[in-house]
């Protein structure tokens, strides 16, 4: 009766392979444009391999069950009277607790430092959220409601705000995300790694993330990453106290 | 909450019944626990244990101890219709309404009180109305309980055999007087 | 019908005077927010007083015997009914119902959102179908299985002529038909477009529509309690003898274990829905935007909500699992391990919760523990595919629709699971949350999971509750297609969603459109494939051929008695013998009836013809 381990395990070595490979080979992610986007990114493709061999697990199940074990119920047959198997329910249990654990240390634990820790920043952006718009306060002082402009390869953080219901500030580029909360002020780091503007890549873009009312699709603000000089040029243009 | 379904042919053993009216009535509590846990976590969030000096509290004691006395008095009801003692029965129910009107009553003071010191606007006033707007709304639903019971007692329903009603109304009045229990000291004593 | 009128004339009475009361005390409009919520509460008791809670409960408070409705005719379909049955059927009707409403709305939002700009609504109309949409198909998840299906099988399966309370039962269900007007008749007073979520401080300032919102739920919450606490009390003190905890149905199991779910936390639900009334109506100030506690409201709603998950996945876990022994004739694999994981489930479910605030601004040092308590919830998830792959190993697959439905759900959930542990990483959640990846994890598991495993319970229970068989041809066509066409409008939807595109908006950049159409077009055909189904199951439910007692062979009680069961589902006291899945054993059987005068009819499946 051992007949079945042999085909099912081949499927499942196939479909994990070929899930894996497409994974490797088709990119669904963006574009990054931050560091922070480069540790969201690896914890998301290793999680899409670590799901490789469950999901190839039970396709292989699927598959077989569907090719040997169908059988005309109406001849009323059972199948064999197997009520559980102490060794595979052990094992079952052993490797998805592995695996939950090791999905918690890596990319979890490790990904959550790298993203929530290390709270020094270069410069301060405060960002403002109200029905349905965005105000940028920055460092000196100036203000804008039509454009973000940050420099690059420059550790920013955001400190958001709201003064009406909940907004979320994201930068789908950067793949970081913090809501803008009445009465307290969120933070978030980003490094941008590169210079552009909405023009190259839609997801460079401000883009209100939690459901704040009639506005809230329409809430979105373009991004434009520049070098450090030309970003000092430009927040001493538009004003502020210097 | 006995149930009494007419069953023809086929009778199902009904022995169950009472075990399943206790059984369901402390599910029901427990339940009610999770409802005044999510207020009680409210207020801890929002105003952590602050509260304002102008509280009446010679008067929130005083309601504690009507509404503890109100039941020991529901407890003896209980206990004198399991004893078929009808009369001592009835007395005690009485007993405990006038008491429960006491404290209604006395909540109605307060609030009066609390209407001008802390509005129900102010961080605190809102924890404050809302707790003791629930509580009173189980004081009330639960007055109203005794007053069915308290009637259909005086039509000399209930005997020592036939005492769910009594006994389930009094189950939830000893709860309602434990959530004041705890609602007290978190409004005015911590 | 008698009832159903006077039902409607008190609640409209009721309504009425609630409004007329409130302005006569504080002056006002009639459609200001204190009067429809005084009206709402008055026609709610109209209601439920005319249906027949005078009779059923009235009568008792006076000292009289109480009366339910004993109508053996099809009126008691319209009536306050305490048979399980009758019970069973009214949920499954209603919210199959509220299913297809709920189900056009979404095909408004995929009209507009076939492409970007917007086409039919505005924004702001969009919001307000998009809520709409999610709170009637929440309602239906969270008490389609549990209602319909738990109500009519769970007494049959342990053995019990009724539920423990039945007349609780028949409020339990007559709480829903007000929440389902409420709901739709929201739009009257402005609708509400805060998602099905209503998160504050929003929900306490937009339209006055979100106030019927909130009282519908409150009531759709108590109708949860009260249908938990009966379905808690009937397992623990009905069973026939013999029935031990270790010979429970697995159905029955999965019902528990969502019982004590639905009992305890939708207090939460009601809770954070009374405090946003609170702060519209009454003056209070929890979560104006000046107090800045709107994270308190999401505590407070996930503390329900993260656990309402289950509450709809469980019952499906349940029906997929008495699926699979069936189908594949072989002894549900390892039965006691599978029971444990369901009841770990229940316990692990309501301290994960956080997940859902990865983003929100609450503590850090909250969403290490989130993240690994939400992470511990796959390996008893884990075990529930154990179970089924187990079962399936080498057994005899009866490719019939229930079981195609199965190995969809299997393949949907799957995916749906797997998607969710993305979620529940921070790293990766900071990018995803929000986004349609999250509305596609959500379909996946609530449509692919729940909604799955509801329509494979109709198909398999429909020869017991209708007594006839529906046309499996149809059936097996029907599964193949609703499997495919949700995976086509569902799949895209997570890659629109890893791309940048946020949920809940009428408008989208140029660059999500190709993927959208695609997703459009599915839901279409998606959409479509539902008139199948209910043709089939229509049509059969009158002409279909007779399908006997036990058209699948199976064990457990409910296929050894009649079709349908008879008014107290068995005709002499079962007892209970053996385990209820051996299949493939020494033919012990699982139930017998020493009283009985004849055995239960047995009808053989050619006769059955599925
Ligand atoms: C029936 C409904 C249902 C179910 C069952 C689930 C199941 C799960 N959900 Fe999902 N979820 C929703 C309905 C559901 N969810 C809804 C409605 C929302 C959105 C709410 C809103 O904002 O509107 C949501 C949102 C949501 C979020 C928040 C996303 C966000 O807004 O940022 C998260 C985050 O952790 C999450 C996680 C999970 C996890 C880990 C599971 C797990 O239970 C899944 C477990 C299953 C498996 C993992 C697959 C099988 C397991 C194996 C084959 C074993 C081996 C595997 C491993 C060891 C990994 N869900
Ligand atoms: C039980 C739960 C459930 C079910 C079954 C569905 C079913 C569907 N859902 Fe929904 N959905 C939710 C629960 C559910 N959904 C929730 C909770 C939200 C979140 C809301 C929020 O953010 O607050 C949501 C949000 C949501 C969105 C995101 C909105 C946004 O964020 O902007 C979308 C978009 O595509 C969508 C689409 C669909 C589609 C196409 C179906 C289809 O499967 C529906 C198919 C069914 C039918 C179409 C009806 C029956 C058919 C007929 C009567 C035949 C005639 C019709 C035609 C031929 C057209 N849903
Ligand atoms: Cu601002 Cu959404
Ligand atoms: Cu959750």
């Amino acid at each position: 009766m051992r007949k079945s381990w042999l085909p099912v395990g081949f499927l499942w070595l196939v479909y994990t392979i070929l899930i894996l490979a497409l994974v490797k080979y088709v990119n669904v992610l963006p574009t990054q444009w931050a560091e922070e986007a480069q540790v969201v990114d690896e914890a998301f493709l290793l999680l899409m391999y670590l799901a490789a061999p469950v999901m190839a697990m039970v396709l292989a199940v699927m598959t077989w069950g569907m090719i040997a074990w169908r059988s005309d119920g109406a001849d009323r047959e059972d199948g064999p009277n197997t009520h559980t198997n102490r060794i595979v329910v052990t094992t079952w249990l052993v490797l998805t607790s592995a695996l939950a654990i090791g999905v918690v240390i890596n990319p979890g634990f490790i990904g959550l430092a790298e993203i929530r820790g290390e709270p020094s920043s270069d410069y301060v952006i405060e960002i403002e959220a109200s029905q349905f718009f965005w105000e940028v306060t920055y460092p000196n002082g100036a203000t804008s409601f039509d454009e973000l402009v940050v420099p690059a390869h420059m550790r920013v953080r955001y400190d958001v705000n709201s003064t009406d219901v909940h907004h979320s500030f994201w930068v789908p580029a950067f793949r970081v995300k913090i809501d803008a909360v009445p009465g307290i002020t969120t933070r978030v780091f980003a490094t941008a790694t590169a210079e552009g503007s909405i023009e190259d890549d839609i997801n460079l873009r401000i883009q209100c993330a939690e459901l704040c009312g009639a506005g809230h699709a329409a809430m979105a603000m373009p991004v434009r990453v520049v070098s450090d000089a030309e970003w000092n040029e430009y927040i001493t243009s538009i004003g502020g106290s210097g | 909450m006995a149930m009494d379904v007419e069953r023809s042919e086929y009778r199902q053993d009904m022995s169950f019944q009472p075990r399943a009216n206790r059984i369901g009535m402390w599910l029901f509590l427990v339940s009610e626990t999770f409802l005044f846990g999510a207020f009680l976590a409210a207020r801890y969030y929002s105003t952590g244990t602050l509260r304002p000096e102008e509280l009446n509290q010679a008067l929130a004691l005083f309601l504690t101890v009507v509404l503890l006395g109100s039941s020991v008095s529901a407890y003896l009801a209980e206990t004198a219709i399991r004893f078929n003692h009808r009369r001592k029965f009835i007395i005690f129910t009485a007993v405990t309404i006038a008491l429960g009107l006491l404290f209604l009553g006395g909540v109605v003071v307060e609030l009066r009180e609390a209407i001008h010191l802390f509005p129900p606007g102010t961080p605190y006033g809102s924890s404050y109305f809302m707790l003791i707007g629930l509580h009173a709304f189980h004081v009330v639903t639960g007055l109203i309980a005794l007053s069915i019971v308290l009637r259909l007692g005086v039509m000399g329903h209930f005997s020592s055999k036939d005492y769910w009603g009594v006994e389930g109304v009094v189950k939830y009045w000893h709860f309602v007087d434990l959530a004041w229990v705890v609602i007290y000291p978190t409004l005015y004593l911590f | 019908m008698k009832y159903l009128v006077r039902a409607i004339v008190f609640g409209l009475v009721g309504y009425v005077s609630g409004v007329w009361l409130t302005l006569a005390v504080r002056g006002g409009d009639p459609t200001d927010e204190v009067a429809v919520v005084f009206g709402f509460i008055l026609a709610l008791l109209g209601w439920l007083a005319g249906i027949g809670g005078l009779e059923a409960f009235g009568r008792q408070w006076i000292g009289k015997t109480p009366k339910l409705s004993e109508d053996h005719t099809w009126r008691r379909y319209f009536q306050f009914s305490g048979d399980h049955k009758v019970i069973g059927i009214q949920y499954g009707v209603t919210l199959f119902a509220v299913l297809l409403i709920g189900g056009l709305v979404s095909m408004i939002m995929r009209i507009e959102l076939a492409a970007p700009g917007m086409s039919i609504v505005d924004l702001e109309e969009f919001n307000k179908l998009m809520s709409m949409h999610g709170i009637l198909m929440i309602a239906v998840a969270v008490a389609g299985i549990i209602g319909a299906f738990g109500n009519y099988l769970i007494p049959i399966q342990i053995g019990a002529a009724d539920m423990a309370f039945p007349r609780l039962n028949a409020l339990s269900f007559w709480l829903v038909p007000p929440v389902a007007i409420g709901l739709l008749s929201a739009p009257l007073l402005g609708s509400f477009d805060a998602g099905w979520t209503a998160y504050a401080p929003l929900s306490v300032t937009n339209d006055s529509g979100q106030i019927l919102f909130n009282l519908a739920l409150i009531a759709f919450g108590l109708s949860s309690i009260l249908g938990g606490l009966n379905i808690l009390v009937t397992v623990i003190t009905m069973r026939a003898p013999g029935m031990t905890w270790g010979r429970l149905p697995i159905f029955t199991w999965a019902g528990f274990a969502t019982a004590l779910l639905t009992f305890s936390v939708t207090q939460f639900f009601a809770g954070a829905l009374t405090l946003i009334t609170m702060d519209r109506v009454a003056g209070t100030n929890f979560f104006g935007p000046e107090v800045g506690t709107g994270i308190l409201y999401q505590h407070i709603f996930w503390f329900y909500s993260h656990p309402a998950v289950y509450i709809m996945v469980l019952p499906g876990l349940g029906v997929v699992l008495e699926l699979v022994t069936t189908f594949s004739r072989k002894p549900l694999f390892a039965y006691k391990t599978t029971v444990g994981a369901l009841l770990t489930i229940v316990g692990l479910s309501v301290v994960v919760w956080g997940h859902h605030m990865f983003t929100s601004g609450m503590a850090d040092f909250l969403h290490g523990p989130f993240m690994i308590l939400t992470e511990a919830i796959s390996i008893p998830t884990g075990v529930i595919f154990l179970s089924i792959m187990g079962t399936l190993w080498q057994g005899k697959l009866w490719f019939r629709a229930p079981l195609i439905m199965t190995f969809g759900w299997l393949f949907n959930f799957m995916i749906g699971g797997i998607t969710g542990i993305f979620l529940a990483d921070v790293a990766t959640d900071i990018y995803l949350h929000d986004t349609y990846f999250v509305v596609a994890h959500f379909h996946y598991t609530i449509v692919g999971g729940a909604i799955f495993a509801l329509l494979a319970a109709f198909f398999y229970w429909f020869p017991k509750v209708t007594g006839r068989m529906y046309n499996d041809k149809l059936g097996s066509i029907f599964a193949v297609w609703v499997t495919v066409a949700f995976n086509f409008t569902f799949m895209p939807l997570f890659w629109v969603g890893i791309n940048g595109m946020n949920r809940r908006v009428g408008d989208y950049p140029e660059a999500y459109a190709a993927a959208n159409k695609f997703a459009s077009i599915s839901a279409f055909i998606l959409g479509a494939s539902f008139l199948l189904f209910v043709g089939n199951m229509l049509w059969s439910a009158v002409k279909g051929p007779k399908a006997g007692a036990n058209p699948w062979n199976a064990r457990t009680l409910e296929w050894q008695v009649s079709s349908p069961p008879s008014h107290h589902n068995f005709l002499s006291q079962p007892v209970i013998v053996g385990h209820p899945y051996d299949y493939g054993g020494d033919g012990s059987p699982h139930v017998i009836f020493p009283d009985a005068e004849e055995p239960p009819d047995e009808v053989s499946l050619e006769e059955a013809s599925v």
